[in-house]
C-alpha cells in the first residue's frame, strides 16, 4: 500500500474499521499497564529488590523500584488501564463494532466523530507514553491526581502535565463516542428495533453512552481547572498551601473527580452487564429472564450512578448529613445490580446450558463481579467503610468489579464477535483455557488483595513493610504476586490464539453460535425488525425451520407471530398476527 | 524524579521522635491468611469490628449462594433438552424481585442501622468529648511526611507559651476521650490510626475533626493513608496511650520546657489555632 492510501486508511468513517483501530490500541495500553501492575505486585513481594531485566531501564537501582519510580508506576498503571486499555476496549472496540450492527444499522449517526475520537484517544496514548521519559520524570500523583499534589508546586515534573493532558484527549473521544452512541441508539434504529427489542448489550453500551455525555465533561472540568492551576498559575484547587497561598479548595476537585469516577465505574461495567445478561440467554438456549426488568434495573443503576459518588469521600470530613445520604443512595444501588444478577442466574436456570468460550467468559464475569460487588457493601456503609477506606480491600474490591469483571468481558465480546470481526474462528480450547486461567487467577490475585486489606494494609505504599503492623503481610503478598505473574503469563495463551488464528486460522462459519441478534443474520437493507434479540427455542420455529433459533428480522414461512420473549407465553393465540 | 525522602524535620521539644527505621514494640502478628482486622486498642472499635464481621459473613453466604446457583446450574443444564421458550413467568419475576427485596433488606439494612447506631452513639456524635471534662485535646498538622502534634500545655488553651509540640509522636492518656483537630500544610494527607478504627482526611484549607479513646495502655502506629507524595509510605508516627497520671506528669514537663524555649520570632511554630467547637 502507498503512503497516501495508507494514511487515508486511517481515517475510516465505517465505525468496524474504527473499532479495529481501538481494539489493537487498547491491547497495547492493556500490555503496558499490564507491566506496570507486574511491577508493582515485585515491589510488593521484595521490596526495593532490583527487577530482573529491568536494569537498563534504571541504571541507578540496578532495576530496584526507587520511591520515586514506584509513584510514577502506579500513576500510570491506574491511568493507562482506566482511560487507555478498559474503557476503549469496551466501547472503542466492541462499542464501535456490534452497537450500529445490531441495531440494523450500516453507519453511527454522525460517522466522521468516530475516527476524530480514535484520533483524540491516539494522540493522548501517544502523550501517555512520551510522559515516560521527559523531563523531571512521569506523573506521580496517583490516577485520582488530587491537588494540591498534582499541581506544580508537589509534582513539577512534565510528565504529570502531559498526562492531564492526555486525559483531556481521552474525554473528549469518550465523549464523541458517548454522544455518537446515544443518538445512533435513539435515531437510527432498523425499522421495528423497538427499545424492548434491542439486545442487553445495546442497552449497556447505551446506558455507559448517556453517562460518557453526562459525566466526561465533569472530568474535562476537573482536569481542565488542574491544567491551568498547572501551566497557568492559577488557584482553583490550592487553599493554605505554605509554597503559594491562594483562596482555591482542593475538595472542590475531589467532588468533581468522583462526581465522574463513580459513574465511570459503571461506564466499565455497564457493557459488561449487558454482554452478560445476552450471552447467558444465548448459551442457555432461552429468552433472558426478566428481560424488561434487567434493562430497568440497568437503568436504575445508570440513574443513581452520580448520586452515590460521594462515598468515596465519607472520610473527607463531609457534614454528617451528607455522609448519611450518600449512605443510604450508595447501599440502594444495590438493590437494582441484584435484581439484574438474579434475572440471570434464572436464566441458567432450566437453560441447556452450552458452555462456550463467550459463555465462559459471561460466566466468570458473573463471579468476579459478584464477588466485587459482595465486598463493596461494607464500603457503602459509612462505619464499615472507616477501617476499610484507603486499604487493599478497595483496591482488591474495584480490581474484582472494574478490573477483572470488565477485563473477562472484553474477551467475551471479542471471543464472540471475532468470527464476525475478523472472518476467522478463534480457537476454542485455547480461548477457554485462557478464560478459566485468567478467572481463577483474577480471584487469588485480587482475592489475596482484599485480605492483605482487610488485614489493614494501606494502598500506595512504595514498601508496605515499614509498617510493623502490617510486617507479617509480606507471605501473603508474595503469594499474591506469583499469581499475579501467572495471570499475566495466561495471557500469552491469548496472544497465541490470535496469532495463530490471524496467520493460520480457518474460516469462520456466517453464525457459528446460532444466535438471531442482527449482527449474524443480517437480513440486508430495509429488512424489518420482528422480534426481540432471545428467541431462542421458540416451539414455532423449532417446528417450521428445524432449529432453536431465528433472526430478529427473519420471517417465518407460516407467517405466524413467534411470540415476544419478554411475555409468558399466552395460550390460544397462536397465528394471531 | 530526584527527590530525595524527607527526614523527619527537627522537634521544638525535648520529646525525642521516635525512629521511623528503629525496631518497635509491635503487637502480635496476626495469621496473615485470616480475615483478621488489624488489633483493636480502642474502646469504640468493637462495634465496628462486629459490624464488620457481619458483612463478612454475609459476604460468604451471598457468595456461597452465587457460586452454588450457578455451579448447579450449569453442571445440571449442560446440553439439557428441553427448556422454557420464556422469558420467565409472572411469579418467577416476582420472585426475583421478591427475593432480591428481601436480600437487599436483611444486607443493606443491617449494615445501615448498624452503621447508623455508630454514626449517632461515636464516630459523628462530639457531645461526648465535648461533654466530658477529661477530654484530651490535639491539633496535629499533616506534612509530606510527618505528623506535628500540639498540645494545648498545662494552661489547657493553644497558641500560648506552654503549647507542647511533638513529631510522629502522638501522646494520649488511656480510657479519656481524644479529641483531634487536624489540618494539612501541603497536601492532602489522610490520618488513620489502624488499631483505633480512625481515618480522617487532612486537607488544607480546612480544619477536620474525630475523636477517640484508647481502651489500654501501650503503642501503636499512625499511618498516612492518602497518597502525599514520594515518601509517603514512610510517614508513620506512634501513639503511645499512657497512664492518665503518667500523661499528666509528661504534659507537665513538656509544658514546662516549652515554655522555656519559647521563642516569640519563630512564626513558623506557631501554627496553633484557637480550639474549634462544632
Amino acid at each position: 500500500m502507498k503512503a497516501g492510501a495508507f494514511l487515508r486508511s486511517l481515517w475510516t468513517t465505517d465505525p468496524q474499521r474504527v473499532a479495529r483501530q481501538y481494539l489493537w490500541g487498547g491491547f497495547l495500553f492493556l500490555l503496558v499497564g499490564g507491566l506496570l501492575a507486574m511491577l508493582i505486585r515485585f515491589q510488593w513481594a521484595w521490596p526495593g529488590q532490583p527487577v530482573p531485566g529491568l536494569g537498563w531501564v534504571l541504571p541507578e537501582s540496578k532495576g530496584a523500584l526507587t520511591p520515586p519510580t514506584y509513584t510514577a508506576v502506579f500513576t500510570m498503571h491506574g491511568l493507562l488501564m482506566i482511560f487507555f486499555a478498559v474503557t476503549p476496549l469496551l466501547f472503542g472496540a466492541l462499542g464501535h463494532f456490534v452497537l450500529p450492527l445490531a441495531i440494523g444499522s450500516k453507519q453511527m449517526a454522525f460517522p466522521r466523530l468516530s475516527p476524530f475520537g480514535f484520533w483524540a484517544y491516539a494522540v493522548g496514548g501517544a502523550l501517555m507514553l512520551v510522559s515516560f521519559v521527559v523531563r523531571l520524570g512521569p506523573a506521580s500523583a496517583g490516577w485520582t491526581s488530587y491537588p494540591p499534589l498534582a499541581t506544580s508546586a508537589f509534582t513539577p515534573s512534565l510528565g504529570q502535565t502531559l498526562v492531564t493532558v492526555a486525559v483531556l484527549c481521552v474525554g473528549v473521544s469518550a465523549f464523541l463516542y458517548g454522544l455518537n452512541f446515544v443518538v445512533t441508539v435513539v435515531r437510527c434504529r432498523a425499522p421495528g428495533m423497538t427499545w424492548g427489542r434491542m439486545p442487553l448489550v445495546v442497552w449497556g453500551l447505551f446506558y455507559g453512552a448517556v453517562l460518557n455525555v453526562l459525566f466526561v465533561p465533569v472530568l474535562a472540568a476537573a482536569t481542565g481547572l488542574l491544567l491551568l492551576d498547572r501551566v497557568a498559575g492559577t488557584q482553583f484547587f490550592i487553599a493554605g498551601a505554605a509554597a503559594v497561598g491562594g483562596g482555591g479548595d482542593p475538595v472542590v476537585y475531589q467532588h468533581l473527580f468522583w462526581l465522574f469516577g463513580h459513574p465511570e465505574v459503571y461506564i466499565l461495567i455497564l457493557p459488561a452487564w449487558g454482554m452478560v445478561g445476552d450471552f447467558v440467554a444465548f448459551f442457555s438456549r432461552k429468552p433472558a429472564h426478566g428481560y424488561r426488568m434487567t434493562a430497568g434495573a440497568m437503568g436504575a443503576v445508570t440513574a443513581l450512578s452520580g448520586a452515590v459518588y460521594a462515598h468515596h469521600l465519607f472520610t473527607s470530613g463531609m457534614a454528617p448529613v451528607l455522609g448519611r445520604t450518600f449512605m443510604v443512595l450508595t447501599l440502594l444501588i444495590s438493590l437494582p445490580a441484584q435484581v439484574m444478577f438474579l434475572n440471570w442466574l434464572m436464566t441458567l436456570w432450566r437453560g441447556s446450558v452450552r458452555l462456550t468460550s463467550p459463555m465462559l467468559a459471561a460466566l466468570a464475569t458473573m463471579i468476579v463481579f459478584g464477588l466485587g460487588g459482595i465486598t463493596g457493601l461494607a464500603l457503602g456503609a459509612v462505619a464499615t467503610d472507616v477501617p476499610l477506606h484507603g486499604t487493599m480491600w478497595v483496591v482488591g474490591h474495584f480490581h474484582l468489579t472494574m478490573g477483572a469483571a470488565s477485563f473477562l468481558a472484553v474477551f467475551a465480546g471479542l471471543y464472540f464477535w471475532f468470527p464476525r470481526m475478523y472472518g476467522r474462528a478463534l480457537d476454542e480450547r485455547l480461548a477457554k483455557v485462557h478464560v478459566v486461567l485468567s478467572a481463577v487467577l483474577f480471584i487469588a490475585v485480587f482475592g489475596g488483595q482484599l485480605v492483605a486489606g482487610y488485614a489493614g494494609q494501606l494502598r500506595r505504599l512504595y514498601d508496605p513493610y515499614q509498617y510493623a503492623f502490617l510486617s507479617h503481610l509480606l507471605t501473603l503478598n508474595r503469594w499474591t504476586s506469583w499469581a499475579a505473574f501467572a495471570l499475566g503469563a495466561a495471557q500469552l495463551v491469548f496472544v497465541v490464539n490470535l496469532a495463530r488464528t490471524l496467520g493460520w486460522g480457518r474460516a469462520a462459519e456466517p453464525n457459528p453460535w446460532r444466535v438471531g441478534t442482527l449482527e449474524w443474520t443480517d437480513a440486508g437493507p430495509g429488512a424489518v425488525v420482528l422480534r426481540g434479540p432471545h428467541a431462542l427455542s421458540q416451539p414455532e420455529v423449532q417446528e417450521q425451520l428445524g432449529r432453536d433459533w431465528v433472526g430478529q428480522a427473519e420471517p417465518l414461512p407460516s407467517g405466524a407471530a413467534v411470540p415476544e420473549p419478554v411475555a409468558a407465553p399466552v395460550p390460544g393465540v397462536e397465528g394471531a398476527v | 524524579m530526584a527527590e530525595s525522602p524527607a527526614l523527619p524535620p527537627a522537634s521544638s521539644s525535648d520529646v525525642a521522635p521516635p525512629d521511623a527505621q528503629a525496631p518497635l514494640a509491635v503487637p502480635p502478628a496476626r495469621g496473615a491468611w485470616s480475615l483478621a482486622p488489624p488489633e483493636n486498642a480502642s474502646a469504640t472499635g468493637d462495634r465496628i469490628d462486629a459490624l464488620l464481621a457481619t458483612s463478612h459473613r454475609f459476604d460468604v453466604a451471598l457468595a456461597l449462594v452465587m457460586l452454588g446457583w450457578l455451579l448447579v446450574a450449569v453442571v445440571r443444564f449442560r446440553g439439557a433438552r428441553k427448556v422454557a421458550p420464556d422469558g420467565g413467568t409472572r411469579r418467577s419475576r416476582a420472585w426475583v424481585l421478591g427475593l432480591a427485596v428481601g436480600v437487599f433488606g436483611v444486607v443493606d439494612g443491617t449494615l445501615f442501622l448498624g452503621s447508623q447506631g455508630y454514626l449517632n452513639d461515636v464516630l459523628w456524635n462530639f457531645r461526648v468529648p465535648a461533654e466530658d471534662p477529661r477530654t484530651v485535646r490535639i491539633e496535629i498538622n499533616a506534612h509530606q511526611w510527618s505528623w506535628e502534634v500540639r498540645y494545648a500545655g498545662t494552661d489547657g488553651a493553644f497558641g500560648t507559651r506552654d503549647d507542647v509540640v511533638t513529631w510522629n509522636d502522638l501522646r494520649v492518656p488511656a480510657g479519656v476521650p481524644v479529641w483531634v483537630q487536624l489540618v494539612s500544610t501541603d497536601v492532602v494527607h489522610g490520618f488513620s490510626l489502624p488499631a483505633f478504627r480512625v481515618k480522617l482526611d487532612a486537607i488544607p484549607g480546612r480544619v477536620n475533626q474525630t475523636w477517640f479513646q484508647a481502651a489500654r495502655e501501650g503503642a501503636w502506629e499512625a499511618a498516612c493513608y492518602q497518597h502525599c507524595g514520594t515518601s509517603h509510605y514512610r510517614m508513620r508516627g506512634m501513639l503511645t496511650a499512657m497512664s492518665p497520671e503518667a500523661y499528666a506528669a509528661w504534659l507537665r514537663e513538656a509544658s514546662l520546657k516549652a515554655v522555656q524555649a519559647y521563642d516569640a520570632d519563630d512564626t513558623a511554630a506557631h501554627w496553633g489555632w484557637v480550639w474549634r467547637t462544632p
